[in-house]
């Protein structure tokens, strides 16, 4: 009976002990700049928007969905309209090209009956541009791999750096003004041991940056 | 037992062909034949009758991509994308719009103007040259509008730019269609909301 207890424990200080490497390995810093009063009705929707105009990166969609996706969870869980759904409905005003950079081309643009009515179809209080990437850095060690008639296998060891930045601004449809500025900043160190088996301790920077932006963000739109 | 035999043969044989061919297509350039969905401009539309025409270098398109030692390296085809672009863009710009397949066929119609666009130039950025996190894809154009007996009426520049960052399990091809596709978008949006504001085209409007 001692012995399945003590069993029990080791297994258990052995899965601390991996979720502990995983969770230490990423800090995440979140930045609220509020300028204007924020709030959200139920029939109101909010729209999530990635930047892609800077010349060397455009902000993955695959992270505005993740921000989206999470907004849309949980007790204050506010109503988001798909970027690509939004996108391709307001074709040709929010293509990188002709995407409005300032509040004051959205007022322009809002002048437009078309992009006025989509708008209000959709129900959108708040437009929020996201914009940031992850950058690898810092890459050291090496790994390598052999295989033969008796097996494969691989020995060695590699390290690296992750960095996601994410600016989120988010603008008011009614005001047309930018109501606040969130920065999520999340960086990690990943490790690749690989003694015959490579075993990926990576940091998820990126997910986390995601998950601390959306709740800020939920918070921020329900003005709380 | 001689059956089982035959059919073995068979089966290796299979594989022995399938193996040559795996080898072969490995040493040839890739091909990527670019695909996309086009949404339709919310935009005024322009109260004219316009034929398009789309000649046979526009139609069959293809752009070859080198690698560094000169070996061609990905094709990549593009003609049929832009008459889909085309095909959902002008029907919300004018108010008629009507395919020619010649441009002695557009005189026959009785329409306004013919619309001839062309590709000049494509460029392609794969990031294992440029060493950015990035697909890129540059295209231009000459777009070309005439009267229906074929005189000029406009003859202008278009460029459209598209960009995709990398993704850890997004092959070249899929990168390189992404791209394309912003790419074609761009083109879509810029053209159909300067249209009216290009110079030759604003003048022929006013004097309709």
């Amino acid at each position: 009976m001692k012995i399945i207890t003590t069993i029990k424990l080791i297994k258990l200080s052995a899965a601390f002990f991996v979720v502990s490497i995983f969770t230490a390995c990423t800090s995440t810093t979140v930045d609220e700049f509020r300028q204007g009063e924020t709030g959200i009705e139920s029939d109101e929707s909010v729209v999530i928007l990635g930047r892609r105009q800077a010349s060397d990166y455009g902000t993955r969609s695959e992270f505005v969905e993740c921000v989206g996706e999470r907004m849309n969870r949980g007790e204050n869980a506010i109503s988001v309209v798909p970027e690509q759904e939004f996108v391709d409905a307001m074709f040709p005003w929010f293509e990188p090209r002709t995407a409005p950079l300032r509040t004051r081309d959205l007022e322009q643009l809002m002048a437009e009956d078309v992009v006025a009515r989509k708008m209000n179809d959709f129900g959108i209080r708040y437009i929020v541009w996201v914009d940031g990437f992850t950058e690898t850095s810092g890459r050291t060690g090496s790994i390598s791999c052999t295989a033969g008639p008796g097996g494969a296998g691989c020995f060695g060891f590699g390290t690296w750096e992750d960095d996601a930045n994410f600016d989120a601004r988010v603008w008011d449809v009614g005001s047309l003004r930018n109501v606040g500025t969130i920065n999520a900043d999340a960086t990690g160190q990943s490790y690749l041991p690989a003694l015959v088996v490579p075993i990926p301790l990576i940091a998820r920077v990126e997910a986390n940056a995601c998950s601390r932006l959306a709740t800020q963000l939920q918070d921020f739109v329900n003005g709380s | 037992m001689k059956l089982l035999n035959a059919t073995n043969n068979g089966i290796l044989r299979k594989i022995t062909v399938l193996f040559i061919a795996g080898l072969l297509s490995a040493c040839g350039a890739s091909n990527v034949v670019i695909q996309g969905n086009f949404p339709t401009p919310n935009i005024n539309k322009i109260p004219l009758s316009v034929a398009v025409y789309y000649d046979e270098s526009l139609r069959e398109f293809a752009y070859m991509e080198y690698s560094e030692t000169g070996r061609e390296e990905i094709n990549i085809e593009s003609g049929l994308s832009h008459m889909q672009l085309f095909d959902a863009v002008l029907p919300a710009m004018f108010d008629q719009v009507i395919p020619v397949t010649s441009l002695e066929d557009a005189a026959s119609r009785n329409v306004d103007a013919v619309f001839a666009p062309a590709i000049e130039e494509f460029q392609l950025a794969l990031p294992a040259k440029t060493k950015l996190d990035v697909y890129e894809v540059w295209i231009k154009y000459n777009m070309r509008l005439l009267t229906s007996e074929g005189d000029y009426i406009a003859d202008w520049v278009l460029t459209s730019y598209g960009k995709t960052p990398t993704e850890t399990f997004r092959s070249v091809e899929d990168g390189i269609n992404e791209a394309a596709v912003v790419a074609l978008r761009d083109l879509a949006s810029s053209f159909s909301l300067s249209f009216a504001q290009v110079p030759e085209v604003r003048d022929w409007l006013s004097n309709l």
